[in-house]
């Protein structure tokens, strides 16, 4: 079965910036690989924006990773999927309620609405969080070559059995 | 037999859909690797988990959603907070200081 970056790759889900400007737009153009092959409208970035707005930065991780996403089902949203972004500049998310500055640099764009296949992408990119040479494999990536390559060179545990 | 045996939890974040599941499967490991039997574990955005957050035991959330279980805290649920949803060894160190996991 393909893993998950594999199958970013090859629905091509992927872009590659060297700068986003503000996290809203980051936000947007993380979005944009999901717009261009139909999976969610152009519209659904808003929704992770208010969202982000209304509660804070809390979709922004360790080690610069970000999962920008709305709710299951949401507006926009047509197909199930996790869209891969990598931007060279830290993208600043500003700071959480203790004063935590929340920086981004790679981006995992969820579109929920297949309960079953997203919970899979979840329980997928929750391995690929917490492993970090795969992470700065991917914050080092130029091409979808680079992508497949880091992950086949650190595989991602499958998250255990649930 | 655990403290933890039989009790129900509840994990919760904005929208139910992302961090919350992250933060269900964590406890899952956690509850699994210290041989505790919860009675329920249910996930569920904020809208719903504020109303329901009384009727379980222990509640976790990220911890920017902290204030919003002061009534449930006040009702006796046990609200733990969390700065990774995915960290393990945080999870545990929470129920610890809470008096609700030995060791």
């Amino acid at each position: 079965m393909a893993s998950l970056l594999q199958k970013i790759v090859e629905r091509g889900h992927y872009k590659f910036v060297d700068s986003a400007g503000s996290w809203q737009e980051a936000v947007k153009l993380s979005t944009e690989p999901l717009v261009k092959t139909g999976f969610v409208e152009e519209n659904y970035y808003q929704q992770i924006v208010d969202c982000i707005t209304k509660y804070g930065p809390y979709v922004v991780y360790d080690h610069y990773v970000a999962m920008p996403h709305s709710q299951e089902n949401a507006d926009g949203v047509k197909k199930t999927a996790v869209g891969f972004m990598r931007v060279k500049e830290d993208v600043d998310f500003g700071t959480d309620e203790d004063g935590e500055q929340k920086i981004a640099r790679l981006f995992f764009p969820l579109a929920a609405c297949d309960p079953e296949e997203h919970l899979d992408n979840i329980m997928q990119l929750m391995a690929v969080f917490q492993n970090e040479p795969l992470l700065d494999a991917l914050l080092a990536a130029e091409t979808p070559e680079d992508i497949l390559a880091a992950d086949a060179k650190y595989p991602s545990a499958d998250g255990g059995d649930f | 037999m655990s403290k933890l045996d039989n009790k129900s939890f509840m994990v919760c974040c904005a929208n139910g859909a992302g961090s919350s599941l992250m933060m269900k499967m964590t406890l899952q490991k956690v509850l699994k690797k210290n041989n505790i039997t919860p009675s329920t574990l249910h996930h569920c955005a904020l809208a719903e988990g504020k109303s329901a957050a009384p009727n379980y035991d222990i509640v976790f959330c990220a911890k920017n959603f902290l204030s919003t279980f002061k009534a449930a805290q006040e009702k006796g649920t046990v609200v733990l907070g969390l700065r990774n949803i995915m960290s393990e060894q945080e999870m545990e160190r929470a129920l610890r200081e809470a008096g609700l996991l030995d060791g």
